[in-house]
């Protein structure tokens, strides 16, 4: 075999040809069976490695004490109040058009209807991350808020907003915090979780598929709108 | 104010995300650790390394997109200099070490997994950091050439050249006789 067929099999079973590329050789694997067992065995090898190294001596014990302390939970929360009080001192005050508006959900969830000028404290987080690792926090942060500020009978009402890639916590068949997202709806009802319908609509043209979200979430014309809407409102607004 | 409220705030969660994104890298570093010197302690202490190494160097990190890349050049670089150069003044060979018997390896003690692991031990560090980061690691030929800082040309040859190797090594090691090798002791 010559090197340059054996660095286009490499190639290959590394998913680094073109689609072009690609074509090239699979008709070429038709008309030449060695290079077809080639290219076999080679991918062969590379599941053989991976399977060979995916479980090493001393991983468990690496993985010992990978858990994250209550004590920085607890410090993260800290800080993510602050912020939020921040947030809302810093944009809360002196709104320049205090009209009433009418909380999204029609379930009861947030119901309490609110004023740019009344003294709780509104945070609306807006989600754009995809790493629902981050979002999970996000979740642990903003379920330590509700509960320190329900503690101390302070008002609050956070909403989060998924929007663009930020989406997928909110997807049927994505999020991988629904439990955690069913049972903050149904603890709290001064939060809310806000679908982007635009980003819904343009997801299901690229994708081709049907976007089923959560039945916890509410489903809103443009999150971008949105968030401008709850800022000019008075609500802090923190990027996520 | 509104403008300046979320800058101090999104770069205050830029470093706590980071700080939490680099952490949860350690078993994916572990494993690529693992497998390039087969040694359990020092796997160990290559990772170590590179995570406070990570998190002291967090804000030279342009893109978050690259946390990947940017930590496992760390590593390779550990292990370039501090290793390589350790073994070189040490002078010490691989040494053929039996194995301890424990949970672990009693799980994975299939001869598959066993020699192929002793295939990879016969390469030389450079196919063996090829071999490990496109195949275990699942980077791009890229990818690798920037972690390793070689040429994408280089990486291909020498991925070549070790797959090469590994084939030979494979097909003339007697399925009964394989172990693993660790390639050095400490």
């Amino acid at each position: 075999m010559r090197k340059n067929d054996d660095l286009e099999i490499n190639a290959f079973v590394d998913g680094e040809l073109t689609v072009d590329e690609r074509m090239d050789l699979l008709a070429a694997m038709q008309r030449d069976p060695d290079l077809a067992r080639e290219a076999c065995e080679m991918n062969n090898l590379k599941s053989q490695l991976q399977l060979a190294y995916a479980n090493p001596p001393g991983l468990a014990a690496c993985n010992v004490a990978r858990g994250r302390s209550p004590w920085l939970t607890i410090a993260a929360s800290f800080v993510m109040l602050a912020a939020g009080l921040l947030g809302g001192w810093l944009l809360g005050n002196a709104p320049a058009n205090p009209e009433r508006f009418v909380m999204l959900d029609a379930q009861g969830r947030g119901q309490a209807p609110a004023t740019a000028d009344s003294p709780e404290t509104r945070i609306v987080f807006h989600l754009t991350n995809p790493d629902q690792a981050v979002a999970g926090e996000l979740l642990d942060d903003v379920e330590q808020m509700l509960s320190a500020y329900q503690r101390e009978g302070q008002p609050l009402r956070v909403e989060i907003v998924s929007h663009g890639e930020g989406l997928d916590l909110l997807r049927q068949r994505l999020s991988q915090h629904k439990g955690k997202i069913h049972q903050l709806a149904e603890k709290f009802n001064n939060l809310t979780f806000v679908a982007c319908k635009n980003t819904i609509d343009r997801v299901q043209v690229s994708e081709g598929i049907e976007i089923n979200i959560l039945p916890e979430a509410e489903i809103i014309e443009s999150g971008v709108n949105h968030v401008v809407k709850r800022q000019k409102e008075g609500w802090a607004y923190i990027r996520v | 104010m509104s403008e300046k409220t979320p800058s101090l705030l999104s770069r205050l969660g830029r470093n706590r995300r980071l700080k939490n994104a680099i952490c949860e890298q350690r078993e994916r570093l572990y494993r690529l650790a693992w497998s390039w010197c087969h040694d359990q302690h020092l796997a160990d202490d290559l990772v170590q390394e590179t995570l406070a190494r990570g998190l002291a160097k967090i804000d030279t990190l342009r893109e978050e997109s690259r946390l990947q890349v940017w930590l496992t050049r760390i590593m390779a670089n550990l292990f370039r200099d501090q290793f390589r150069k350790q073994r070189e003044e040490t002078g010490t060979d691989i040494e053929p070490v039996e194995n301890e018997e424990t949970p672990e390896r009693a799980a994975d003690r299939s001869q598959l997994v066993q020699r192929t692991r002793a295939a990879i031990a016969a390469l030389n560090d450079d196919q063996r950091q090829i071999v490990t980061l496109v195949d275990i690691a699942g980077f791009s030929y890229a990818d690798t050439a920037r972690i390793l800082d070689v040429p994408v040309g280089t990486v291909m040859s020498r991925l070549s050249r070790a797959r090469g190797k590994l084939r030979e090594h494979l097909e003339r090691s007697p399925v009964t006789q394989a172990k693993v090798v660790p390639l050095r002791k400490l």
